[in-house]
């Protein structure tokens, strides 16, 4: 590489590209995955990626507020695992069955 | 980690002996466990194999090294082999955040006697004992057997219930304390009991100067839930062998059972650990401040240096005196007291543990904020 | 200095393939074990970030709860390994490729960048203890609303779930 110091000095832009390949790995799991559970767990690996760049912004500018919506994504997203699995369950309890695709046929 | 290599290095081996301490202690807890059950059930093995029953300890290790190695025929061998490595890890990882004496002032070094000093010790411990429910689910769906899929997932709703009155029952310390660092706390726990309320210095010099006596209802919450994170009698729904017949652990022998028990082990050390940092003084020792017991040594051997070394250690010994009583009433309470039924253990975690945990919380900050004036 | 660079290097290395391996396992319960992982190296990255009460909290709530509810009920459901575990045709691949220049373009943007653009913004340490005091404060005064606004959100949602999961009367009858 052309310059060591890259890989030797971590700034903020290390965690924002961290960050952004983590959120774009979720988001290829929301758009290529068929089990409807493993669509929830990239969202959570999305809000995750998403907590990385609010954390890196608030220690490299001193400020605090990055770290209080970091809260209240982690709560928000506890919320939606909570609901979205009490949703899956009911599903699979009736159909038994995960795939997305089978849900598509749901009508009224 | 350190300012030279000094420091590192002794930083290093600190690490590695806290871990071995912790691994050590094992086989003195299955003695401990043993005898205790021996004397109370009138068992023969334990009380008269060798002098004080120690040679029992041996054949436990033969056994244990000597199983055939299995695995089960519908099981998944990753998930299977993962499972005893991961229920040691969180135990240990936790026990290195609890102080386990005065920290050691050598020349101009300051070494603490723990694994390594975390300023948010409480959340970080709660956050890696956590994790051991991973090793409860990995076993259970691993071993690819009914019996020990429904124990793990009765265990891992038993640790996931509890947790919330566990910590609850810690945010009551907290708001007295003031403070995550357990150093900290160790340190406010010194001398009598003494507060101040509404500016009225109050002292009574009878009492050592403990949480237990400003949280007694925490304490109590905290006991109980820590038995049940521990999955120890009278909590242990996930090896109900009557049901279940050995819960998560079914089809596991030899060398990778002894790893489970580590852990259980590990879990029950870290948690008299912390009932004894948070509830009764950690490591000092009651009614003297650490200074005064400086003083004392330096009084005694007129060497500096040597006091340092002296009170470190006498903190220490009397650390573990406190860690070994709670250790002993855990044996006592696992070999006297009855098994919960399932319901039951739900209805107390949810109906009776939180509510109370919540009032301890409301009470401790409203006692705080009269006692601030 | 150099110390911090390899553990990040080793953190990022470790979320990185573990947020991966979760989209890429056909396997539902490895794909969840993999979430573990990552969402305790993002606890580490906090922790490299002198974020630590976030990083506590990372591990309680998130490897602690959220991902012990879905491996559990993973586990109840029991499902194989699937043969069509990703969606196929030429949406997909499309997709496939977007994500693939995406990640191509940040990458290259950020060499390009990097090598004329170095360290501007200044690394202001604050003394750790008292970053979770601040953060309480803050918290608890002028964030208060969103607070107690959260709160009622996860009340709601205790409910909802219990209403949800509830076999008798809840929104359908087996």
């Amino acid at each position: 590489m052309y310059n060591l110091n890259w890989f030797s000095q971590i700034g903020l832009q290390h965690y924002l590209l961290l960050s952004s390949a983590l959120f774009i790995c979720g988001m290829a799991g929301v758009l290529l995955r068929k089990n409807a559970i493993v669509i929830l767990m990239s969202i959570e690996l999305m809000l995750n990626a998403v907590n990385i760049s609010f954390v890196a912004f608030s220690h490299y500018q001193s400020k605090l507020e990055g770290q209080i919506m970091v809260f209240f994504v982690m709560t928000i997203a506890a919320a939606e695992a909570a609901v979205g699995l009490a949703i899956m369950v009911s599903i699979f309890k009736r159909f038994r069955e995960v795939n997305i695709r089978f849900f598509e046929r749901l009508k009224g | 980690m350190g300012k030279d290599v000094f420091e590192v290095t002794i930083n290093c081996i600190k690490l590695i002996v806290v871990f071995l301490m912790m691994v050590q202690a094992v086989p003195i807890l299955v003695w401990l466990e043993r005898r205790g059950s021996a004397f109370i059930q009138n068992r023969f093995g334990p009380n008269r194999v060798g002098p004080l029953g120690l040679v029992q300890l041996l054949a436990d290790a033969v056994k244990f090294l000597f199983k055939e190695e299995f695995f089960p025929e519908n099981g998944t061998k990753f998930l299977y082999y993962a499972a005893p490595v991961v229920a040691l890890v969180p135990a240990t990882l936790a026990y290195c955040a609890i102080p386990l004496g005065h920290p050691l002032q050598y020349g101009e070094y300051l070494f603490r006697l723990q694994g390594f000093d975390v300023n948010v010790g409480i959340v970080y411990v709660l956050g890696v004992s956590g994790l051991a429910a991973y090793a409860i689910l990995l076993a259970g769906f691993g071993s690819g057997n009914k019996y020990s899929l429904l124990g793990a997932l009765r265990a891992s709703a038993q640790i996931i219930s509890y947790e919330l009155a566990l910590g609850l029952s810690i945010v009551g310390i907290i708001l007295l304390y003031g403070t995550f660092n357990l150093n900290e706390m160790v340190a406010m726990q010194q001398g009598p009991l003494s507060f101040s309320f509404r500016g009225h210095e109050i002292l009574v010099s009878w009492l050592p100067n403990w949480g237990i006596f400003y949280q007694p209802l925490g304490f109590v919450l905290f006991f109980a839930s820590i038995f049940a994170e521990s999955n120890r009698l009278p909590f242990d729904l996930a090896e109900g062998e009557a049901e279940l017949v050995a819960g998560f652990h079914v089809e596991y022998g030899g060398f990778k059972m002894l790893l489970f028990f580590i852990g259980e082990y590990g879990h029950m050390m870290v948690g008299s650990g912390l009932l004894a940092t948070f509830y009764m003084g950690g490591y000092g020792i009651p009614y003297i401040t650490n200074q005064a017991l400086w003083q004392t040594f330096m009084d005694w051997t007129q060497d500096g240096q040597l006091a340092h070394i002296l009170v470190s250690a006498a903190t220490f010994a009397m650390f573990s005196f406190k860690l070994a009583l709670c250790l002993w009433f855990f044996v006592q309470v696992r070999w006297t007291l009855p098994r919960f039924r399932y319901d039951q253990l739900m209805d107390l975690g949810w109906k009776t543990m939180l509510p109370w945990a919540l009032f301890n919380v409301i009470a401790t900050a409203l006692f705080i904020f009269v006692a601030h004036g | 200095m150099i110390s911090d660079a390899i553990l990040f290097w080793i953190l990022a290395f470790l979320s990185l393939s573990a947020g991966l391996t979760v989209v890429m396992i056909a396997n539902p319960i490895y794909s969840a074990l993999a979430l573990v992982m990552t969402m305790v190296s993002v606890a580490g990255l906090f922790v490299t970030l002198g974020a630590y009460f976030l990083a506590g909290v990372q591990l309680i709530v998130y490897a602690g709860a959220v991902m012990v509810l879905f491996v559990m009920v993973l586990m109840l459901f029991d499902l194989k390994n699937e043969v069509y575990a990703f969606t196929q045709g030429l949406l997909t691949n499309v997709v496939k490729l977007g994500c693939l220049g995406l990640l191509a373009g940040l990458l290259a943007g950020t060499l390009v960048l990097s090598s004329y653009q170095s360290q501007e913004i200044q690394d202001k340490v604050v003394a750790a203890a008292d970053q979770t005091k601040a953060l309480g404060q803050l918290l608890f005064t002028q964030y208060l609303f969103g607070f107690e606004v959260l709160g009622i959100l996860l009340l709601i949602v205790a409910i909802g779930a219990v209403a949800l999961s509830r076999s008798r009367g809840g929104t359908h009858h087996v």
